[in-house]
């Protein structure tokens, strides 16, 4: 579960990105933050993954606050959280293989299990067979299905997705999203910010409008 | 625990395939590693040489006794016996005035002047050597003013001032090192931190996707441990090199003077303990200045 509640965010440099958001997202739940570019919301999944803290409100994430999280706690966070962005943030030089092992890597798994887990995480995006190439070998749509790749491999138990299709056409956004939608299916909780409105239509799940660093309009979950 | 082990091969592999890459960066600091090392190690192996030639003097103290001119062989023979059978002495030789003159001839210029004199104006002499148990500065101060009372003496010389002043100068010198060794790893701390700081920079994206995929500050930590102790292995082993390679060149001039004094003289060779010593002290200063480095620099990147 994600929870904020009166969250206000004012960077050092004075500029106030949110102010007072207040939601949250249950277990296994799908969710779309809305909202056009400078509209805080990714503000709001660095607060959400800790790579920022609240200037006040409360965040709390799978029952911890993160307020209260020592910063020695903060990585083993972050391996419960599975974070896809924009522009991918894949390592150029490094290998497909090893862009999606990273976060097994990280854990110290051995490497049977690792190269087991990255052929299945790449048959789920469709990428098997190119363990091998070079990130810049692949298209974007391609590249973005490594990032996802990345981000479920260590099997967390919540997504956030930063404008994940971005870059893509119609036609890929939809395999992007529909990917996202299979995962919460097997209960995954999938936060996307998107300031595309098709997807809104597409997916029909709960969105949440933030505006200026607002919440306009996050219509409450539906409960049971 | 093995796959633990595995993974820090696997590190410190891939911290020697980043070097590898980055050749010009690793030669360099390889390189300064190596010499920077080189000076505090030329002045250890001088004062170890010097302590070497010290500890054979002093292993072995003389003590020389001139005896009156006017002695004969007789009284100059019961005058040696009692010095032999002094409890202090261990070994004792008897000179007489003809075999001192052979020798004086031999290490003197002056044999036709020698050959001038009326008569041989030396003395009869005694060269005594003391008891190890007597070798200490106070004991053979004591037996020198003990045989000085025996009669038909002229003098007992015990000339440890020389020693002294050489042993005086190499504790200067241990000292100087030790201050410049100091000196010289604070500058290495630096040299190499620096150094870190560059390979920290060049890896910058992939310690931010590496701390977001929930790296903890260990785990970013460790190749860059292990550059800076790859810097001093690879530094040490060169100094090493170099230290040997310089032992060999010198060793023909020490020897032409040590020929010209008579004696001989060999430089303090490193034995394994020596060598695994320097080597565990570069990798030490290496590892030392990478953490220095990644406490400064790694905190300051965050995922964004």
């Amino acid at each position: 579960m994600i929870k904020l509640s009166r969250v206000n965010k004012q960077y050092p440099n004075g500029y106030q990105a949110l102010t007072d958001v207040s939601f949250d997202v249950a277990d296994g739940e799908m969710a779309l933050v809305l909202g056009p570019s400078g509209a805080g919301k990714s503000t709001l999944f660095k607060l959400i993954t800790r790579i920022e803290k609240p200037t006040s409100g409360q965040i709390i994430v799978q029952d911890q606050n993160l307020g209260r999280m020592r910063e020695s706690k903060v990585p083993f966070l972050r391996r419960e959280i599975g974070v896809i962005f924009q522009d991918h943030k894949l390592l150029l030089d490094r290998s497909v293989f090893d862009n999606v092992a990273l976060p097994l890597i990280v854990i110290g798994m051995p490497g049977d299990e690792i190269r087991k887990r990255v052929r299945a995480a790449l048959s789920k995006v469709g990428l098997a067979g190119r363990e091998q190439d070079l990130p810049v070998a692949l298209s974007g749509g391609e590249q973005q299905r490594v990032g996802i790749a990345r981000a479920v491999i260590n099997r967390p138990s919540i997504l956030l997705a930063d404008e994940p299709t971005g870059n893509l056409d119609e036609s890929l956004s939809d395999e992007i999203m529909d990917i996202f939608r299979d995962f919460n299916r097997v209960g995954v909780t999938v936060l996307i910010a998107t300031h595309d409105l098709r997807q809104v239509e597409r997916l029909g799940c709960r969105t949440i409008n933030l505006q200026q660093g607002q919440i306009v309009s996050a219509p409450p979950r539906e409960v049971g | 625990m093995v796959t633990y082990l595995t993974r820090h091969l696997q590190v410190m592999l891939s911290a020697l395939g980043a070097m590898q890459r980055n050749p010009a960066i690793s030669l360099n600091t390889i390189i300064i590693v190596a010499v920077t090392l080189l000076l505090p190690l030329y002045l250890y192996i001088a004062v170890q040489s010097g302590q070497q030639l010290s500890d054979s003097w002093q292993g072995r103290p003389q003590i020389s006794i001139f005896l009156e001119t006017e002695v004969a062989d007789r009284e100059a023979a019961l005058i040696y016996d009692e010095i032999r059978l002094h409890p202090a002495v261990e070994l004792a030789e008897l000179i007489s005035p003809s075999q001192a003159m052979v020798e004086f001839r031999a290490l003197s210029d002056l044999g036709e002047q020698l050959d001038l004199l009326p008569d041989n104006p030396l003395p009869f002499s005694i060269v005594a050597m003391p008891h190890s148990g007597h070798a200490s500065r106070e004991h053979l101060q004591r037996v020198e003013q003990e045989l000085q009372k025996i009669d038909g003496i002229d003098a007992v010389r015990l000339d440890l001032a020389w020693t002294d002043r050489f042993n005086a100068l190499l504790a200067l010198v241990t000292q100087v090192a030790t201050v410049l060794s100091a000196l010289l790893v604070v500058g290495l701390i630096f040299i190499i931190g620096n150094t870190i700081r560059l390979l920290i920079l060049n890896r910058r994206a992939e310690i931010e996707i590496t701390k977001l995929v929930g790296a903890t500050d260990s785990f970013v930590r460790r190749p860059f441990l292990y550059y800076g102790a790859l810097f001093g292995l690879f530094g040490g082993l060169l100094c090493l090199a170099l230290l040997g390679a310089t032992a060999l060149w010198l060793q023909p001039f020490i020897d032409q003077l040590a020929a010209s004094y008579q004696g001989s003289a060999r430089l303090y060779q490193l034995d394994m303990a020596d060598i695994a010593t320097i080597v565990l002290i570069a990798i030490a200063i290496g590892w030392l200045a990478a953490r220095w480095s990644v406490a400064r620099h790694l905190q300051q990147i965050r995922p964004n």
